[in-house]
């Protein structure tokens, strides 16, 4: 195993790690997604360095694919709700500090949950896959806090992410017809949130989904 | 083919017959409706026959969808009882339903409800068994519920008894769940022996289990409280049908799986028989001696005479525990025999209690009387239900309580000190039971038939049709024949009771014979009884009879006597709710209106008397407050809020993280 | 012959959809959706009697294998799915005579529908754990804008909740196949064939197996309305057309429940300390206790039957923990048995919203009086739900319990019992105050048709049609179950 290699990957790693942080950070919706952008630049060089090292052509176009799907497309649908009125500022419900914790709560997790894949291959690409599951976590917990329902759409993306990077890391993406069928329904699950996001503009007049609470017992 | 196939292919043709009549046009519904299910209840009374005669089990299909039916001797009491109830009131429902009462639904349920009684009492095994439990409580609701428009009283009547019920099957679904699994068998027949070797916490397990699912079904108290509210409700052919038939099935179960299955226990099982019967006797018998709505009354007077048959069933097992099979045999046989004459003449009291609240629209005993004149035939066959009930002699009822307490008395010789304890204190509850069934039965004909009619409903009432009275008619003379002959159906007891070893009654046709010594000669009885009773009325009529003046009771100012002098149920119950005021705890509120120009000078006085179930008001409405609490929390877990909901699966996953890494 | 019958539950509504979508909405085109249905029920009949034996009809190009358990699922897909198609018939001719709606919704929802039942049916003829995940990740999709159709502020609310919690649950169940296929890798089997995985399912690492197990219970749950994952299904349910609801409710958890079922061999083959069991179990009574919490002073009818339906994945998850040969069986009797009796019952709600113009309970009293033929499908139908003869219910539900007792399970049999009893007393007490009472006042809205409730009929007849086809059906049922339990 090379060492640039596992430099590479780990710089790749690092920096989607980075991105899916910042993201408890950032309140400013435009700012986010070009995070996410990022993210998904960071996540096609991680692929294309698996790529690279396995000598693997498939999975070279496949990190092609990745770069157009999530650098360009996803965050194209997001600006395309976020230019809207209303959509300047977040204010989550916990707070930044207290965020950030919970990531580093969160990672310490994943670490303790992914011994046993660390633990059956022990590689530097496995060694990685913790970093995978922090950021499905983040994600989750974006999920959980956020008040505008562009910002559970991120934090959906940074879930299906986090996957993506434990599905490569693993076993170099499950089969071909499995990752085009799962990205296919990442963008299309997108497509309908960014959809049902201009419906709730139109109808509860902002995207504050803390007025979707009228369906209860 | 055999006659035990023909008999029951019988039944299964009548029940899809009585289905098919129930689609006819209304006009011509009734009366083939009626006898259809009238021919089910003969064909189930045949099958009764020939379970005492030719006992079979058959068994068609395999595996899952297996149907074991199986007719021996106790299960063919309970067809005898099934079937000629049913036949007496098919009869009466003909000339009684109308309105949602004779609608086909109605006709469809009655059919199911009475071939589905009929099917527990064949049922061979568990999967049987359990069908035909379920769909006799989910059509008898059906049927409790016909009149649901008219009275937020019926649908509450309802609610109970679908709650109660469902609990009851699902204890007894527990019950079977531990049998089947403690001895593998679920056919019935080989369940004994597969079960004798099963651990004593298990065997106990199933014995609380029947206990509290088939006294559910017999009303025991404290699980009787769907009872007093569901009979009362029902139409009075469904009402004599449940408290007749169905609520005896509770019994036979308790027969069935306690004595026949199980049957040697600790002794404590009899003692818990014992007190649950007893408290149920009196309990049953004190709210019954205080009710002012007939059907009410009647009600009760189940609970209590089913507590004096699972008293029997207790004393049974006490006898069985001490190895002693001739006075279990006779116990055993006092609680079938209780359970029989309870079935016809609660039956026909029910019926009667029926043409009664056709006739006026009312079952408050405080606004009826003076009956016996406007309904000769109703009053006269109501009264002999009455005797039987009281448990007096020319009825049917006296032989089973003179049975009851032969068992008791005999049983106490010679029995260890908890038995010995414990069977005069019973003694002591049956008599006093007697008395006071004697004092509200009484009441009821007293109050409900004699003297003026207190109200305008009760003054116009017109004698029932044909039809009711002739089912009516059939019910009283069982009832007669049973008090004359009961030796006609103890001899099919005997052959029921299912101890090994003990041959405890000898019967011939005018003599009971106990193993223990004691005989009772029932025609000799009645002879002496009636001619007791005729020297009475003569040495009245010819010489005791007071002259007749002209004056007007109570007429010092020429008033003419008016129903509103007249004793009512309520007073006449009132001295003995006095006496048992601790257990009943009736609310009184007396309200004083005064004139608006004084307030000493007062205009109206009310008074207001309610007797509550207790168990109901202390024990199940705490019960409810909570579920409705409860229900008031869970509203709190569906806020509505997208953030909880994903921090539901947030924390379902982080539980399974931390299940998963320890 | 036999392969037409497994491309066509997929191939054929999608067709349909592509077709009913081009000439748009018609006054027919609810005939189109029937059809769909009744093509995969004719399919399934074909794959069950062609599977009973214990084979598998193949088709090798596409990597779809049906086998007992697959044909079984179909069956249940086929049947809900010809009642929705017809359900769909009056719930469209309402919404035209009431003015709602546009043609370019119904075409939208004409389309979608068959769509629906494409992609269920490709979620269980697929020999492929990952194209199943698509499939049912796909169904969320589809769904998304059937549960909308109506567009109001509360139907775009539950379209939200659905998509979130849905894509959320299923992304977890994504990173569960993901380790499942890293674990068959290092064993040299790359492929996610559930064919080539579950005669390995001994060899597979348990560590890597555990952590799976837990994603795809947790993530297929979601979908399959488990506690405490369910939430979003009493809103989707209450706000969508009720066809959609029926399908919803009747099929959509039953496949996600199968995708469970699937993986139950993988989990817990070769004597693995797996937590596959026992996560079924714990999910299955927290089902059943949210379940009953929010049935007890539930007010509105579709809110009900949502709440219901989540009680019943609990029942069905608690068979699956039992793990038995006899428990799966009676658990896949409960999977029909309980879709053809739900759909019934959502149709019947649809008719309640557009007759009485609400589903609240405390507001509708007295149907059987006012609406005879309304009140009693919807009476018949909840003393079917509830597991009172003559319902297959009532077996199933036994049996789920008995097969508890008989796995050792007994505190958990008990624990269910209890929390199904208190079900049973606020479904029992909502629907009395439903159809009994009085006729208030005169009947207002529209008068009902009996077309309108024929489908709803028919699911009922269904569910006692099961008890007595149940010798006949039962040596599938059998042979499903062993499906589900045989390990490697």
């Amino acid at each position: 195993m090379s060492n640039q290699f596992v430099q590479a990957l780990n710089l790749a790693a690092g920096l989607i790690l980075l991105t899916a942080v910042l993201t408890l950070w950032i309140r400013r919706v435009s700012t986010l997604v070009r995070l996410i952008a990022l993210q998904g630049v960071a996540l096609a060089v991680l692929v294309g360095t698996v790529a690279w090292h396995g000598h693997d052509q498939q999975l070279g176009l496949l990190a092609f694919g990745i770069l157009a799907l999530k650098a360009f497309v996803l965050p194209y649908l997001l600006r395309r709700v976020s230019t809207q009125p209303g959509e300047a500022e977040t204010d989550p419900l916990v707070n930044v500090p207290a965020s950030l914790l919970a990531a580093a709560a969160l990672a310490a997790i994943s670490y303790a949950v992914t011994r046993p894949l660390v633990a059956l291959v022990p590689s530097a690409q496995v060694r990685a896959t913790p970093v995978g599951l922090t950021i499905a976590l983040i994600g989750l917990f974006v999920l959980l806090t956020r008040r505008r329902a562009v910002s559970q759409v991120i934090g959906f993306i940074l879930i299906d992410n986090g996957i993506a990077v434990v599905a490569f890391l693993t076993t170099s993406g499950v089969p071909l017809v499995v990752e085009l069928g799962s990205a296919l329904d990442v963008l299309l699950a997108i497509l309908v949130l960014q959809i049902l996001t201009n419906r709730i503009q139109a109808v509860f007049g902002d995207t504050d989904l803390d007025g979707l609470r009228e369906l209860r017992d | 083919m055999n006659s035990a196939a023909v008999v029951v292919l019988g039944q299964g043709v009548f029940t899809v017959l009585g289905t098919l009549a129930a689609f006819l046009p209304p006009n011509r519904r009734a009366m083939a409706a009626g006898l259809a299910t009238g021919l089910l209840g003969a064909t189930g009374f045949a099958t009764g026959i020939v379970a005492f005669t030719r006992p079979t089990t058959m068994e068609v299909g395999s595996g899952l969808a297996q149907v074991s039916i199986r007719l021996d001797p106790l299960g063919g009491i309970f067809l005898l009882i099934i079937g000629l109830l049913a036949l007496a009131a098919s009869c009466y429902a003909v000339g009684y339903v109308s309105g949602p009462s004779a609608s086909r639904t109605s006709w469809i349920a009655l059919t199911l409800f009475i071939a589905s009684m009929q099917l527990v009492a064949m049922a061979g095994s568990v999967a049987v068994f359990v069908v035909g439990w379920e769909s006799m409580a989910v059509t008898s609701l059906l049927l409790v519920w016909t009149e649901h428009q008219h009275s937020r009283a019926v649908r509450s009547a309802g609610l109970w008894y679908a709650a109660m019920s469902q609990l009851g099957f699902l204890l007894i679904l527990g019950m079977f769940a531990l049998l089947v699994s403690t001895g593998g068998q679920s056919q019935f027949l080989n369940m004994h022996s597969a079960v004798s070797t099963g651990s004593p916490l298990l065997r106990s397990g199933v014995f609380l289990l029947a206990l509290a699912g088939f006294g559910m079904k017999a009303g025991l108290v404290p699980v009787h409280v769907w009872l007093p509210r569901a009979h009362p409700e029902a139409p009075s052919h469904v009402s004599a049908l449940m408290s007749g038939a169905m609520v005896s099935l509770g019994i036979y179960g308790l027969i069935r799986i306690v004595i026949e299955v199980l049957g040697r226990g600790p002794i404590w099982w009899g003692l818990l028989l014992l007190a649950f019967g007893g408290v149920s006797a009196l309990y049953g018998i004190l709210q019954a001696v205080v009710a002012t709505d007939l059907k009410r009354l009647l009600a009760y007077s189940t609970t209590e005479n089913m507590g004096l048959a699972t008293v029997a069933i207790g004393a049974a097992l006490l006898f069985i525990a001490a190895g002693r099979p001739i006075p279990a045999g006779v116990a055993i046989a006092a609680a079938l025999l209780l359970v029989v004459n309870h079935a016809f003449f609660k039956g026909l009291l029910f019926l009667a209690a029926g043409a009664v609240l056709k006739a006026t629209g009312l079952r408050d005993l405080d606004r009826l009387g003076g009956l016996v004149s406007r309904m000769p035939t109703t009053a006269r066959l109501f009264a002999v239900g009455a005797l039987a009930a009281a448990a007096l002699p020319p009825a049917n009822g006296f032989v089973s309580e003179w049975l009851l307490l032969q068992s008791l008395v005999q049983g106490e010789r010679g029995s260890s000190t908890v038995t010995a304890l414990a069977l005069p204190i019973a003694v002591a509850v049956v008599a006093l039971t007697a008395g006071l069934a004697v004092a509200t039965f009484v009441k009821a004909f007293g109050i409900g038939f004699l003297a003026r009619p207190r109200s305008e409903a009760a003054d116009l009432a017109v004698e029932s049709p044909m039809a009711m009275r002739f089912g009516m008619g059939l019910l009283a003379l069982i009832v007669v024949i049973l008090g004359l002959f009961p030796t006609v159906v103890l001899h099919r007891i005997a052959l029921a009771t299912t101890i090994p070893g003990a041959r405890p009654i000898t019967a011939t046709w005018a003599r009971i014979q106990l193993a223990g010594g004691a005989s009772l000669a029932p025609p000799m009885l009645v002879a002496l009884t009636v001619a007791f009773g005729a020297l009475m009325a003569g040495y009245v009529r010819w010489h005791g009879r007071p002259r007749r003046t002209g004056a007007l009771t109570w007429g010092n100012g020429g008033v003419r006597l008016s129903s509103r002098m007249e004793y009512t149920a309520t007073s006449f119950a009132e001295p003995l709710q006095r006496v048992f005021d601790n257990i009943l705890r009736p609310e009184q509120d007396v309200s004083v209106t005064p004139v608006a120009e004084s307030r000493y000078l007062v205009e109206r006085v009310g008074y207001e008397q309610r007797v509550d179930d207790v168990v109901e008001t202390r024990f199940y409405q705490p019960l409810l407050a909570m579920g409705a609490a409860w229900g008031e929390w869970g509203r709190r877990l569906a806020p509505g809020s997208v953030h909880r909901y994903v921090g539901y699966v947030f924390g379902a996953l982080l539980i399974a993280f931390a299940v998963i890494s320890l | 012959m036999n392969q037409i019958a497994v491309l066509a539950p997929v191939l054929a509504p999608l067709l349909i959809a592509l077709f009913a979508g081009g000439i748009g909405w018609r006054s027919w085109s609810w005939q189109m959706l029937t059809a769909a249905g009744l093509i995969q029920f004719a399919a399934g009949v074909l794959l069950a009697v062609a599977t009973t034996d214990g084979s598998a009809v193949t088709l090798g190009s596409l990597d779809f294998r049906v086998d007992a358990l697959s044909a079984f699922v179909m069956l249940v897909i086929g049947a809900v799915g010809t009642l929705a198609g017809w359900g769909s018939r009056s719930y469209l001719a309402d919404e035209v005579a009431g003015g709602a709606g546009s043609p370019r919704r119904r075409r939208q929802y004409v389309t979608l529908v068959p769509m629906f039942l494409a992609t269920m049916a490709l979620a269980v003829v697929a020999d492929n754990l990952g194209v199943m995940w698509a499939a049912i990740e796909g169904t969320t999709i589809v769904t998304a804008f059937l549960v909308g159709h109506t567009r109001t502020r509360g139907a775009l609310e539950a379209t939200w909740k659905y998509v979130v919690l849905g894509s959320t649950g299923i992304a977890l169940a994504f990173l569960g196949t993901v380790l499942v296929h890293f674990a068959a890798v290092q064993r040299g089997v790359s492929t996610l064939s559930w064919m080539a995985l579950s005669p390995i399912a001994g060899q597979l690492d348990p560590g890597v197996m555990r952590l799976a197990a837990a994603l795809i219970v947790i993530g297929f749950g979601t979908k399959a309305g488990l506690a405490p994952m369910h939430a979003w299904l009493p809103d989707a349910h209450s706000q969508a057309p009720a066809p959609v609801s029926a399908l919803m409710s009747g099929v959509l958890t039953s496949v996600a429940f199968y995708a469970i079922l699937r993986y139950l061999p993988i989990f817990t083959g070769g004597g693995n300390a797996s937590p596959t069991r026992p996560m079924l179990a714990v999910l299955g009574l927290t089902s059943l206790f949210v379940a009953a919490s929010l049935l007890i002073a539930q007010r509105d009818l579709k809110r009900l039957l949502g709440y219901s339906t989540v009680e019943n994945m609990g029942l069905m998850a608690l068979g699956a923990a039992a793990g038995s040969k006899f428990a799966i069986t009676v658990v896949l009797l409960h999977m029909l048995g309980h879709g053809m009796t739900k759909a019934g019952l959502f149709l019947a709600a649809g008719r309640v919203a557009h007759l009485e113009g609400t589903t609240t309970l405390g507001s509708i009293s007295g149907l059987l009086v006012r609406r005879p033929q309304l009140g009693a499908g919807l009476a018949t139908g909840m003393v079917f739900l509830l597991g009172l003869p003559p319902s297959a219910l009532l077996l199933s539900e036994v049996g789920i319990v008995a097969g508890l007792v008989m796995t050792g399970l007994t505190w958990v049999a008990i624990a269910a019992v209890v929390l199904l009893f208190v079900v049973f007393v606020a479904i029992v007490r909502a629907s009395a105050s439903l159809v009994l009472g009085p006729a208030l006042d005169a009947v207002q809205g529209p008068t009902a048709s009996t077309t309108g409730l024929l489908p709803t009929w028919t699911g009922i007849a269904g569910t006692v049609g099961l008890v007595v086809g149940l010798p006949w059906l039962l040596p599938l049922l059998t042979r499903a179950a062993e499906v589900v339990i045989t390990h490697g």
